[in-house]
């Protein structure tokens, strides 16, 4: 399995793979929104125009599915940078990756800095007895095949979901919880945790078994050449449904966040 | 797995900053603009059931005015025939005038003319008859001349008439 490159700052530990991708998959999303409303216009929009709107409309339907329109006005720029931000960082990690080897601990270090997972990979390596320990480092990757990515950004909609539930209507919030009977209290906070854990893990999981599959598939294209031949459909059948279940994992995202809001603005509004 | 909390920071970060600039450059005035033309095609829409509506009001206006000048043209016509009708009885009446004051007149003439022909003819028979009768005394004194007389008293009126 690859190692993350993390260095420590000042005792702070650091990702530098996650930093280097998000800001990829930011630039990426930026550049394709910046470019598509470039030359706006009213009566003849241009083709990525058209398909800026076209996301918009994807979004702002989908907000109208679970919510009054009128108040998930608010949520279309959410849920649009959400469903881009995602599919982008979804897809990045597909087409190629950038995997750097270590046979050394002395060679694992990048700005003059150890790689603590690879110092600790060898440490461990040591410890299990490998005479000759070969540690990667992948450096080009999905930044949601990392759990503390998808995380912060469930988190995100988490905080927000419950700081509007209680902006909107806090005696009704908070009555929430004792319903049916205030016996079920910690069921209904379970079910809160649960829904942001399994917000944050069914992105983190899919597209990371996506990427632990191209890494298993590459490994058998390594072993010989039946490998390699045998490697070239199961990897191109693999990259085609890793693009599907992007796409579908950045629409269940956004989607799920718009439900959580959902439910916290417009439940509570008959109590 | 490695749950590294710097990354989730950072992706926090990053996320809100996208947000931001997105909504700053990107979705904010692509969704103002599809506003706009939401608007535009409002406006547009409403625009055309108006002059659908002013045409209709056009075309309603029009068939009226149609209708009004083909009475306009039936009411011409018919009184031109009402007074072609009257002319002809006028003109068939003043006829009947003339041809009466024609005849009266005709008939006028015919009873001065007879009349002046019966005066000429009277005096004409008043100065024969004086004629004759002087004639007459003329020959009583010479009987036997009479009968000579009388004949050529008949000769005469017989060339004078």
């Amino acid at each position: 399995m690859h190692e993350a490159p993390i260095i420590e700052l000042g005792g702070i530990p650091f990702d530098l793979s996650i930093i280097t991708m998000l800001i990829v998959s930011c630039l990426v999303v930026f550049l394709i929104a910046k470019l598509a409303t470039r030359n706006l216009s009213i009566e003849n929009p241009g083709k990525l125009q058209n398909f800026m709107e076209w996301v918009i409309e994807f979004v702002q339907n989908q907000i109208a599915g679970t919510m009054d329109l009128k108040k998930g006005k608010q949520f279309i720029t959410l849920g649009v940078t959400l469903i881009m931000f995602i599919f982008v960082s979804n897809m990045l990690g597909l087409p190629f990756g950038i995997v750097f080897g270590y046979e050394h601990v002395e060679d694992a270090t990048i700005f003059g800095q150890p790689i603590v997972s690879v110092v600790d990979a060898f440490n461990t390596a040591a410890a299990a007895g490998t005479a000759h320990p070969h540690i990667e480092v992948a450096f080009w990757k999905s930044p949601t095949a990392d759990v503390s990515v998808t995380m912060a950004l469930a988190a995100l909609v988490f905080v927000m979901v419950h700081f509007l539930g209680i902006k909107n209507n806090a005696k009704g919030y908070f009555k929430h919880y004792l319903e049916p009977y205030p016996v079920f209290l910690p069921i209904n906070l379970i079910e809160q945790f649960s829904s942001l854990l399994t917000h944050g893990m069914r992105l983190y999981g899919n597209i990371f078994a996506g990427e632990v599959l191209i890494s298993v598939i590459l490994k058998l294209a390594a072993v010989n050449v039946v490998g390699m031949i045998a490697a070239i459909p199961l990897m191109m059948v693999w990259q085609g449904f890793s693009i599907f279940v992007g796409a579908i994992q950045a629409f269940v995202f956004m989607i799920l966040a718009m439900v959580y809001i959902s439910q916290k603005i417009e439940s509570h509004e008959e109590h | 797995m490695q749950f590294v909390w710097t990354s989730t920071v950072i992706t926090l970060i990053a996320f809100i900053i996208l947000y931001l600039l997105l909504n700053r450059y990107a979705i904010g005035p692509l969704m103002s603009m599809m506003e706009k033309r939401r608007d535009l095609v409002l406006s547009q829409l409403n625009e055309a059931a108006a002059t659908r509506e002013e045409a209709s009001a056009y075309v309603e206006q029009q068939k009226e005015a149609l209708q009004q000048a083909r009475k306009e043209a039936y009411d011409i016509i018919e009184q031109s025939r009402q007074t072609s009708g009257k002319q002809a009885d006028q003109m068939i009446a003043s006829a009947k005038e003339d041809a009466v004051r024609l005849k009266d007149e005709a008939l006028r003439d015919i009873e001065s003319e007879k009349n002046k022909a019966m005066a000429a003819l009277r005096s004409e028979v008043g100065r024969v008859s004086v004629q004759i009768a002087s004639k007459l005394i003329e020959k009583e004194i010479d009987e036997k001349s009479n009968e000579g007389l009388v004949d050529q008293y008949l000769k005469d009126v017989g060339t004078k008439s």
